[in-house]
């Protein structure tokens, strides 16, 4: 039973690479013909591509920030031609933004915004999680669906605001709803995707190897959905911070919507300009500090075999 | 023993296999070979249960079971000891254990250092060894190989094969060995069976089997008329 390859396996073929980060050493003396699939230049750089990989992503900082540039720049030129009632300067945005931080407005607003985003987004996500599972399992399932989801993406946001808004009135739960009703059918259609995508190979491996259900869903299903499914709650999470401003602009009396519409009302314009940015940060925060480092880790095989 | 009885499978409209008999042995190791589209892996894919048969009875015996596919079909999200690991796991393993066990698998297949890597990280070859330390890892009763050396250059093939064999020997586990490839099944089979373009099963005399294998490699090379 010790039994072990060694001849000719140890014959030729010496490998001078250097081990990748965090990973076991290769033995310094390789299999005939077995040659590692990404195995590139010995002992060279070139070899796991980071530098190549560290230049590309300072030029993508670079013009990344070029771009936000660009944008400020014409937005300080518009402001200067502009009716200021109508068009607020990035400086006097900057203003205003640092009066709402001083105070508690800026914080207590996002916090209930942020609160009833949460919300729906769990419940939209998680709903269209599970029919989407049960969907890409079942066809007939998937037939009983499919005129609720043509319904759902192409009812517009406003018209679920304003249903919202005559079924339960002003307040949380006309936002919540809004938000989930936006993310479900988003959330549902790529998870589904991603079921009917799984590798039926794996599905067969997993059945030959009598992989218990718990296995079968976390090392076969769950690995081979995160892909689509990430890109749904990616994109649900965009629409949310839409339908969540939406909804509160029309059916609260508090929350960065509502924010909005009284500034508004009042032509406020750099409070309105300032609200803005707290819009934009609050996605760029879902983005960086929620979504990306989720992709990044469920995808994380991929980068190391690109690598 | 493993005994297919009168068995037929159809997909569709095509019959595959009509009135297939075989009996294998515990502890025998058989070859079959027949041209690529005979349904092979269908007889193969029939032992597994996971395809079931439209005729006759096909009877395998309790334990382990487990299967080299054509291609590795590894988990590409996992490395290659966690692809070992996970069947052992399957089996009831816990994690420390079987990733210990599976480390020692990889060592016996050839592969000690690349535990980390993941599939795509690995050649073809590579790959299908880490689907063989798989497969062996679970120690089955039955094992299926389905043309398990097509990705593996002369010398690996015939290491592995050495490897295979010592193993199946000491195990006494039941081999059925599908190829198209004759002289692979020379090398590793104590009995081969053809499948011929029917769906029917022919017992192949082995008796002499330089002399069998010498036939089949003049047949292979003989210039088209």
């Amino acid at each position: 039973m010790m039994a072990s390859i060694t001849s000719p396996d140890r014959r030729d073929g010496v490998d001078a690479r250097p081990p990748a980060e965090g990973r076991a050493a290769p033995p310094s003396v390789r299999p005939t013909g077995a040659e590692p699939a990404s195995g590139s230049a010995p002992g060279s750089d070139a070899a796991t591509g980071r530098p190549g990989r560290r230049m590309r992503r300072r030029s993508q900082i670079f013009y990344g920030t070029l771009g936000v540039a660009a944008i400020v720049a014409t937005w300080q030129i518009l402001s200067m031609v502009v009716n200021p009632a109508i068009m607020a300067s990035p400086g006097a945005t900057a203003v205003a933004l640092a009066r709402l931080a001083w105070g508690s407005e800026l914080w207590l607003q996002l916090l209930i915004t942020l609160r009833r985003l949460v919300l729906g987004l769990a419940m939209g996500s998680a709903l269209g999680f599970v029919l989407g599972v049960l969907a890409g399992l079942e066809s007939r399932v998937r037939a009983f669906l499919e005129p609720i989801r043509g319904v759902a993406v192409t009812v517009p946001a406003v018209i679920f605001a304003l249903l919202a808004l005559l079924w339960f009135g002003l307040g949380d739960l006309t936002v919540i709803f809004v938000v989930a009703a936006i993310v479900v059918p988003l959330v549902y259609v790529n998870t589904l995707a991603g079921v009917l995508a799984i590798d039926h190979r794996l599905v067969e491996m997993g059945r030959v190897y009598r992989f218990p259900r718990r296995l079968m869903f976390s090392q076969i299903y769950m690995p081979g959905i995160a892909s689509p499914v990430l890109a749904g709650l990616t994109l649900a999470a965009g629409w949310g911070v839409r339908a969540v401003v939406l909804a509160e602009l029309l059916g609260a009396m508090n929350g960065i919507g509502y924010a909005f519409s009284r500034a508004m009302s009042y032509l406020e314009t750099p409070v309105l300009f300032a609200w803005i940015m707290v819009l934009l940060g609050l996605t760029a925060a879902l983005e960086f500090g929620v979504l990306r480092p989720l992709r990044r880790r469920a995808m994380r095989w991929r980068g190391r075999a690109d690598s | 023993m493993i005994v297919l009885d009168n068995v037929g499978k159809r997909f569709d409209d095509l019959t595959v296999l009509e009135g297939l008999d075989l009996r294998v042995d515990q502890g025998e190791i058989v070859g079959i070979v027949g041209p690529s589209g005979t349904g092979k892996t269908t007889i193969l894919k029939l032992l597994t249960g996971i395809v079931e048969p439209d005729e006759g009875r096909v009877t395998v015996p309790e334990g382990p079971l487990t299967y080299v596919f054509q291609e590795p079909r590894l988990l590409p999200w996992r490395t290659a000891l966690d692809n070992v690991a996970v069947v052992l796991r399957a089996k009831g393993m816990g994690k420390s254990a079987a990733r210990t066990e599976a480390t020692g698998w990889l060592e016996r297949v050839g592969l000690k250092g690349f535990e980390n890597y993941h599939p795509e990280e690995l050649s073809g070859g590579m790959a299908q060894r880490v689907a063989i330390a798989r497969a062996l890892a679970v120690q089955p009763r039955v094992l299926l190989l389905d043309e398990p050396f097509s990705n593996m250059d002369t010398a690996l093939e015939i290491a592995l094969m050495d490897l295979l064999q010592m193993i199946i020997e000491g195990n006494s586990m039941t081999v059925v060995l599908v190829t198209h490839d004759l002289t692979e099944a020379l090398r590793l089979a104590d009995r081969i069976v053809e499948l011929t373009p029917e769906g029917r099963l022919r017992d192949l005399d082995v008796s002499d089997r330089l002399a069998l294998a010498e036939e089949w490699l003049s047949a292979k090379i003989r210039p088209r008329s």
